[in-house]
């Protein structure tokens, strides 16, 4: 069996915690349409994983985290800033930090690996993220900080809600919306950065993002597309991290992003109600209605037309009246017992045919 | 004689360097149906949001009922403009209205059987009782306006502010929503609303506050509600006078 692996179970325990905290938590930043915070804190959180290692010289992912959080957070700090005293607006905030914490990390990246004592140090696999790295410890390290995460998320479920629908008015309550805002950072912030081994930066945002994308497609109620966007999230990490950790040299990052998007793909053509799939069916069958009303009419009209001494009609004659082929039409009329065709192929109305235009 | 529903008094109000309220004293009597009136960019939502609190004050100060806002808050309902939320938000009808008890819910309680209640009373009052399970996103422009009046409703509030509660509505819900406002003023509850459509003030509302940046009249229609102060507000180019 595949998850009898020690290995592969220890990735695959990891990569589905991670997708669940990342979807849950994901919704609600989406929802606010700060989707791209995940990403200004996953970029700005590369200098800071190499500051930390350059700090305690030590590779263990605790401490590197730790400074990833630190560095993503003060990102987060700087783009409020720069939206609060400056007429610069959120998108181009976020894309200037961003850029720029992610191009001191690159640097200090290059200068430590450049270095002779720490021959590449491994930070590397913060870039694309490496499942193979992730050791039994890093598991426990998601499962109790996402575990957390998860619970603040429910105790804290109404300020949220209200957070991401109408904040204005959670204020005017008497919540304390700033809070929830600063929470509600905080713990994307935890979720990215614990993605960051497995997932990398650069991908990252995507876990937040496309789970919810995908899980906004089947259902319409908050708590149901939080969930969903979790399950999502999970079932993409598994996939994505298993496939890589048993491949040589696939970075895992990529590979989770590509389930992840074809869950959201499949999700945009076969969701119940929105999805492409069932809007085009539905399409289809009104419009395959209205031609089948007008080709009925048209037999009664001609009928009308001709006394009911009529020996029937061709399809042509129908076809003239209706403007186009009225074959597949009255073969499907014929089905219903609306209309029959006589033994020399041509076309009248049945007793029932007749009712169901009277009723109109 | 009781305190004011509303008592500002030195309100100003900057984004940057423009001023949006300079020095703006107004009184609001309880049991009152009030209309804010004023051109654009007089300050009116300026004026609700910052006795809210949604709006940093340069200078100045709210009363509601006599005491500061903070320790009001729950005396005070409000209903946003319309467009002030995406109403694309995964949620239903009766959700939206339950958030109106959120308040007294305090951080971690779910909403109860009690709330529901006063949510399914609140849809009956607006008309809205067959729509508690719709998404929201499926509602009219009218309807939209009715679920956030009902959710004002559940705060079971003495004053209301609502900023444009007859935006985007067909006449028939107007007439239900003054309807609506008349019965919670009769209550002895005051509603102070923002209003666009002049011709309606003096049958809507019996109290009027009008500004332009700075309080031009405030006072019982019948009293302020006048040709030379509606000059004043829009500079001599009064929607009334125009369309009448």
């Amino acid at each position: 069996m595949l998850f009898d692996d020690y290995t592969v179970r220890t990735v695959a325990l990891g990569a589905a915690g991670l997708g669940i905290v990342s979807g849950a938590l994901g919704t609600f930043a989406v929802l606010r349409r700060q989707a791209l915070v995940g990403d200004a804190v996953s970029h700005a959180a590369l200098p800071g994983i190499v500051l930390a290692y350059l700090v305690t010289g030590s590779k263990a992912s605790l401490g590197l985290l730790l400074g990833a959080a630190i560095t993503g957070f003060l990102a987060v700090l700087l783009v409020t800033a720069v939206i609060r005293t400056t007429r610069v607006k959120a998108d181009a905030a976020l894309g200037l930090w961003l850029a720029s914490f992610f191009g001191v990390g690159l640097v200090l990246l290059t200068f430590v690996q450049r270095r002779p004592d720490a021959s590449q140090a491994g930070l590397d696999r913060f870039l694309f993220g490496q499942a193979a790295t992730v050791l039994r410890e890093d598991v426990w390290t998601i499962a109790i900080v996402g575990a957390i995460a998860l619970s603040v998320l429910a105790l804290a479920w109404k300020q949220m809600k209200l957070l991401a629908f109408d904040p204005d008015f959670g204020t005017a309550l008497g919540l304390r919306m700033r809070l929830a805002d600063v929470l509600l950072t905080g713990l994307l912030v935890v979720a990215t950065v614990i993605g960051l081994q497995m997932v990398g930066a650069v991908l990252m945002s995507a876990m937040l993002i496309a789970p919810t994308a995908a899980a906004r497609q089947w259902s319409d109620r908050l708590g149901r597309v939080t969930l969903l966007a979790g399950l999502f999230g999970a079932v993409a990490g598994v996939v994505g991290a298993v496939a890589s950790s048993r491949a040589e040299r696939l970075p895992t990052g990529p590979t989770i992003v590509l389930a992840v998007a074809a869950i959201v793909l499949l999700s945009f053509l076969f969701a119940p109600t929105r999805g492409i799939a069932m809007r085009w069916l539905r399409a289809r069958s009104r419009r395959g209605r209205l031609a089948l009303n007008a080709v009925l009419e048209s037999v009664g009209e001609l009928e009308q037309q001709h006394g009911s001494g009529s020996r029937g009609h061709a399809a042509e004659t129908i076809g003239a009246l209706i403007a186009g082929d009225p074959r597949v039409a009255l073969e499907q009329l014929a089905r219903r017992g609306l209309v029959a065709r006589t033994p020399d192929g041509l076309w009248t109305l049945t007793v029932r045919g007749r009712e169901e235009l009277d009723r109109r | 004689m009781s305190a004011p529903a509303i008592e500002v008094a030195d309100l100003t109000v900057a984004y940057g360097d423009k001023p949006v309220l300079w020095d703006v004293d107004v009184e609001v009597p309880a049991g009152t149906l009030t209309a804010v009136v004023g051109p654009n960019g007089a300050g009116k939502t300026t004026l609700i949001r910052s006795i809210l609190g949604l709006v940093r004050a340069a200078a100045g100060s709210a009363l509601v009922l006599g005491r500061p806002y903070d320790e009001q808050r729950r005396l005070v309902a409000y209903v946003p403009q319309r467009g002030s939320v995406d109403w694309d938000f995964p949620t239903n009808v009766l959700d939206v209205v339950l958030m109106g008890r959120y308040g007294r819910l305090g951080w971690f309680r779910r909403p109860g059987r009690a709330d529901r209640e006063a949510a399914a009373a609140a849809l009956r009052k607006v008309g809205m009782e067959d729509y508690a399970r719709r998404q929201i996103s499926q509602l009219s422009g009218g309807q939209q306006q009715r679920v956030f009046l009902a959710r004002a409703l559940v705060q079971e509030a003495e004053v209301y502010l609502m900023d444009e509660p007859f935006q985007g509505v067909d006449a028939t819900t107007e007439r239900a929503i003054v309807e609506l406002l008349r019965g919670i003023a009769a209550e002895g509850k005051t509603v102070v609303a923002v209003h666009h459509d002049l011709q309606t003030v003096p049958e809507y509302f019996d109290y009027v506050v009008l500004l332009n940046v700075r309080p031009i009249a405030a006072g019982r229609v019948e009293d302020v509600f006048t040709e030379e102060n509606l000059r004043r507000t829009y500079g001599g180019r009064s929607a009334l006078f125009r369309a009448t």
